[in-house]
């Protein structure tokens, strides 16, 4: 009995994480292909190197970095990452307080996260502490608006050409 | 004195000369760049000593408009993202959905969906070979070999789906319709003529001393400095890493198929450039396969409803697309439209890696080494 509850609190990667890892805070759960494991931005950066250097993990690929609005609960970045040695693959969710979108950057880590950092920090208005140039990737540079919140409506060209005030309801 | 204003001269003494650092601004609009990207390059003579690359030139905000259409509407703006192989795109797009839904695909159109995807990725590969041969200096010939085999295939992509370069041709559930009859013999024609094909490229490229000169040791990258910047596709596996998601994760049915994995020694661009010539082979052994193991039956799952809702589902859908790993980030909260799709996509993260690769090198040689990453900027603008 106890097993099954072992696994249904750490199922696939996550047990194994929890075994290599056992400081390491987070609660696991599935998506429909993934194993999704979720932590605060305080835990992010221990949880990552962890992930990172232990031989027995070796996540070196960070495959994807997805930011996201998860409306009233706040925004929400989601990491993907792949071990080349041992073929294994995780989710990593960070959700942020609402009001409050601060997330540690992983570039220190992973020189692949600059640019992915960059695209969800200008969609989303997310803040990545550290990260080394944090500018405008995909939107012009001096344009201060987050065009994938959901507040945010489309097509709006007043908004591109400052008629109207950006984002309604939203604080810049 | 200096032509200068007195501070754009450095206080750089060499040989007791006064010298400045000057900035080349290349692109957005330049035929070295393939579409729309700007660098901004620093020059100590001839050698590169900074790279800023500049993107989102052809940004159209793919992924708001998916999240305001329906699931099978907003199909058609995937294969705008990889133009080159669109169908490779539909195919990321439609697993997504019918991961997040249930759905199940018939047999024979995840054949018919592999094939088409295989043949898409002959068709980017080729339009590398073209261009780099034209990049590196053999001017129209590259081109016309290429452009010759592209041809044949975009007419077989019109015959089945009615469209050149953007098909819209998957559905989730399938593919729009089956192929023509006489599909069988029209596919083993253009296998021949492609086969023919690389052996024009190798006789006109691999073993061309000039080529070779030129490519071989130019920007080589390891393994580990690949991996840490997210590098996939050809420009990993020249490293050295025998890694293609169709055979570390696969999907659709590509692992009933039998193909190799080519990988290069050094990660130059010489690698690069026969590793993607080699795949190409390979692609055209998967194709011969499809061919043979191809089921008769429906090619579109019949108890789809009209309009798709997808009360709640998440999923991270990885394939292999042209230039590495194709990525979707899909997640559905209720109602017929997706509360988030992200495209993962593998030109933007090869793309990242310009200024390691160039930073360094002569200025003539930059060129090459950003037409070797085999950028398409519809997929890194989204």
């Amino acid at each position: 009995m106890s097993n099954a509850a072992t696994t249904e609190e750490f199922p696939g990667v996550a047990a194994l994480i929890h075994k290599h890892l056992p400081k390491a805070q987070f609660v696991a759960s599935r998506t429909s292909n993934d194993v999704d494991i979720r932590t605060d931005p305080a835990h992010l950066i221990e949880l990552v190197e962890g992930l990172k250097s232990r031989p027995e993990l070796a996540f070196d690929y960070l495959r994807n970095v997805v930011g996201l609005d998860m409306e009233a609960e706040g925004l929400e970045v989601k990491y993907h990452f792949y071990s080349f040695a041992h073929n294994l693959h995780v989710q990593v969710s960070v959700p942020t307080p609402p009001g409050n979108p601060h997330v540690p950057t992983l570039t220190h880590l992973y020189a692949g996260a600059d640019w992915h950092e960059r695209e969800a920090a200008e969609m989303f208005g997310l803040v990545f502490d550290g990260h080394p140039n944090p500018k405008n990737l995909l939107l012009e540079e001096d344009l201060r608006i987050h065009p994938l919140l959901k507040a945010h409506p489309l097509q709006k060209v007043e908004i591109l050409q400052g008629i109207e005030e950006p984002t309604p309801g939203f604080k810049f | 004195m200096s032509i200068w204003p007195e501070e754009r001269v450095l206080p750089l003494e060499r040989d007791g000369l006064n010298t400045v650092d000057m900035t080349i601004n290349v692109g957005p609009q330049h035929p070295a760049t393939h579409g729309v990207f700007r660098m901004v390059l620093t020059v100590d003579g001839e050698v590169v000593v900074d790279c800023e690359p500049y993107i989102g030139y052809l940004h159209r905000g793919l992924e708001k408009l998916t999240e305001s259409a329906d699931y099978r509407q907003a199909m058609g703006w995937w294969d705008r993202t990889d133009y080159l192989a669109g169908m490779c795109c539909e195919m990321a797009y439609c697993m997504a959905v019918e991961k997040m839904a249930g759905i199940e695909v018939p047999e024979r159109a995840e054949y018919i969906r592999v094939m088409m995807a295989e043949l898409s990725r002959i068709n980017s590969h080729f339009m590398f070979l073209g261009a780099f041969g034209a990049d590196v200096g053999s001017f129209g010939t590259s081109f016309i070999y290429a452009w010759r085999e592209r041809e044949r295939i975009y007419d077989f992509f019109e015959e089945v789906a009615g469209d050149r370069m953007f098909p819209t041709y998957f559905r989730p559930g399938g593919v729009q319709m089956d192929l023509p009859a006489n599909c069988e013999s029209r596919v083993r024609g253009l296998i021949s003529s492609i086969r023919q094909g690389i052996e024009d490229f190798d006789g006109l490229l691999t073993g061309n001393e000039i080529f070779v000169e030129r490519c071989q040791g130019l920007a080589p990258m390891t393994t580990e400095r690949a991996i840490n910047w997210g590098i996939t596709g050809p420009i990993l596996r020249a490293t050295g890493l025998p890694w293609d998601v169709r055979k570390a994760e696969p999907y659709s049915v590509y692992d009933r198929l039998d193909f190799e994995i080519p990988t290069g020694k050094q990660g130059d661009i010489f690698d690069r450039y026969f590793v993607r010539l080699a795949e190409v082979y390979q692609s055209t052994r998967i194709v011969e396969q499809c061919l043979e193991q191809m089921p008769g039956g429906l090619v579109l799952n019949p108890d789809l409803p009209k309009t798709l809702r997808i009360d709640k589902g998440e999923c991270y859908i990885r394939t292999e697309g042209t230039k590495g790993e194709y990525g979707v980030y899909a997640m559905a909260r209720g109602g017929n439209k997706a509360y988030r799709m992200k495209l993962r996509s593998p030109s933007f993260s090869n793309l990242a890696a310009l200024k390691e690769m160039v930073v360094g090198s002569y200025l003539a040689d930059a060129i090459i080494i950003l037409g070797s990453l085999d950028i398409v900027l519809g997929e890194v603008d989204k």
